[in-house]
Order: structure tokens, then sequence, then C-alpha cells
């Protein structure tokens, strides 16, 4: 916290969640992959209510495959031409998050645990998936490891010289949906940043 | 599409109303909440500023949708530049697309939130793709 330096007169510094397209829009899921009308709701009620401002991240995979692309797993997406793709996405959105991130804003990722592209902890992986998609439902494995898509944003945050955002998952594509778990988890993250960045909280005190 | 929840409509929205100032409060509705309401998903359009690919990725999108039988608004604010929603520089990118600028409805900060929030309650409520299409789409 004491490396930041904020532009003076610009504003205060302010707490920015970056969230996956989907967290905001259920629509650009897969077919079946829904969960929601529109907006997730637990995972803005426990932004809002944390005082963080939502800044949408684009859906690399609406943006490349369509709205009726089939279901995938990493290592689908795992070719030059996505990753290419993504890393285009990345440049068009580092800008905004550079901005935060000198101006001495808090800036965390909610991506989607279990995606291929916006999984943050977890991705889905099956090496032998392909062809005719009759595949029965759940045989890909949770693997612990980025999305293509975080991979490809980090990266271009890092490039930048920008220091790696504090980033977690919610657990949407994780196989069944454990809301009640997912808000949980979500909420220690939250509130484990919280309770590291409270100047009242000093060890070293007697 | 068993088990699949999609409201099928889908609002631009601007990051000002978004992501309400403190200020804003007792003129802006919060958007947001009646947007999830109203069962609509959300994409939010960036602040004031040059964001020429990023404009471009979310034209990508919203063509998509509308190609594809998903009920497609906008949500402005009377008095900001272009709304809030880089409406000309959108709207360019979206014909490139040949989609049409979606309907779009101005929120008027001079009639306070509680006025404003009704208004836009009913304009999402009422608005959707024409049946033949949601027929041809939404299995």
């Amino acid at each position: 916290m004491t490396t930041k330096h904020p532009i003076a007169g610009e504003h205060a510094p302010r707490k920015v969640a970056l969230i996956a397209n989907c967290l905001l829009n259920q629509n650009a899921k897969v077919c079946d992959g829904a969960r929601y009308r529109g907006v997730v709701s637990p995972v803005v009620e426990a932004l809002r209510s944390r005082g963080y401002e939502l800044q949408q991240l684009p859906c690399p995979e609406l943006a490349f495959a369509g709205v009726r692309r089939w279901w995938a797993v990493y290592e689908q997406y795992d070719t030059p031409a996505y990753h290419a793709h993504c890393r285009r996405l990345a440049q068009a959105f580092a800008p905004l998050i550079e901005q935060y991130l000198r101006h001495g804003d808090e800036v965390i990722l909610i991506g989607l645990d279990g995606s291929p592209s916006s999984g943050v902890r977890f991705t889905s992986s099956q090496p032998d998936w392909g062809g005719r998609p009759n595949r029965p439902e759940d045989d890909w494995e949770i693997v612990p490891r980025r999305g293509v898509w975080i991979e490809e944003l980090e990266a271009e945050l890092a490039r930048r010289g920008l220091p790696p955002v504090p980033a977690t998952g919610w657990a949407l594509d994780m196989g069944r949906l454990d809301e009640a778990g997912s808000r949980r988890d979500l909420e220690e993250f939250l509130d484990s940043r919280e309770i590291a960045a409270d100047p009242r909280r000093d060890d070293s005190a007697p | 599409m068993n088990g699949d929840a999609r409201g099928w409509r889908v609002a631009l929205v601007p990051d000002a109303l978004l992501n309400l100032r403190e200020r804003d409060r007792a003129a802006l509705p919060d958007v947001l909440s009646i947007l999830t309401a109203c069962g609509y998903g959300v994409m939010q359009l960036p602040p004031p500023g040059e964001h020429g690919l990023l404009l471009a990725a979310i034209a990508d999108q919203v063509a998509e949708y509308a190609h594809h039988g998903y009920g497609v608004v906008a949500i402005g604010v009377r008095g900001e530049p272009g709304g809030g929603l880089h409406w000309r520089r959108l709207a360019a990118l979206l014909r490139h697309r040949s989609v049409a600028p979606p309907p779009r409805h101005l929120i008027r900060p001079e009639a306070g939130a509680a006025t404003e929030a009704e208004r836009v309650t009913v304009f999402l409520s009422g608005h959707d793709v024409p049946l033949e299409e949601q027929r041809r789409w939404r299995m």
C-alpha cells in the first residue's frame, strides 16, 4: 500500500474488481451453461457491499467462436490463433487496468473457475476431446491452472511492467454449482484482503 | 437448452451507471439492480476516453447477440457525451457488422432517481425481439 503514487487531485483511490464477462451477463455462456438469467447477483452483492466498483472483462470465447459455440476444454482453445485473439483483447483492455493501477486504485480480478478461458485457480482439461461433440457430461478434469484468456491478460500486464493483480475465481464451471460454497469462498478472499489492508492491524504492536 | 437459465436479453450500460458515484445517487437510479430484477445481462461500456479496440471487441459481441435472437438495448444518461455509451463510435462499429444500433433509453438526471427507476423498468420490461424470432432461436 505504501508504494502507491496517486496522481494528485484526480480522485481518492478506489477499489476496482475486474470481473469475468459472464458474471454480469450469463447470455455469454455456452448452451446449457447459464445458471442465472443475466447478472450473477451473489458476486455483485459481495463486491458492491465491500465498496468495489465493477469493471467487466470482454468475453474472448464469444468474440471468437460466437454464441453458438460448442463446449470446450483448455486444450481445444490452446491454439496459436486463440492465444493471438486473447492477446489482442488484452492489449485493448490493459490500458484501462493500467490507468487504475497508476492512480493508486486497488485492483482485484474475479475470474471463472473451471473455464478454459477465464479460469483463475482452475481450468478444465481433457487432452483427447475433439471431433464430434458426443462426450458424456462432465468427463473433463479440473486442473489447477489459468485459462487461456487470463494467461494472456496477465502476460500483457507484466509486459507493461505492472504488478500482478490479486485474483480468484467464482466456481461456475466446475461441474455442479455450489452457490453457497462459492459465495463463502469469494467472501473469504475479499475479507482476507480487508484484514491485510487494515491500518489498525499492527502485529508488531506490544 | 434444458436447465439453461439465460434470459436472452442484454443491456449496454455506461460505466457511470454501473458504478454510481455517491454524488449521483439522488439523480441516477441503481440500474444494475433493476437489470438484475428484469433478468437482463449487462455489457459495460468503458468510461470516457479513447477505447477504439475495446469498443470494436464490444461491437463483435453485440453483433453475435443481435444475429442470434437476443434482445439488445442500450441505457444511456442524458447530458453525457454519447449518453455515456460512446454512441457515435459504437453505432458505426455496429453498422459495419450489419447490426442496427439497439433501442436506446436515456435516463434524465433532472427527473430524479425514483422517477427514472420507474421509467427504465417499464422500458426494459416491454422490450424483446419479435415472437417469431424468439421461436426461431430460443428452444
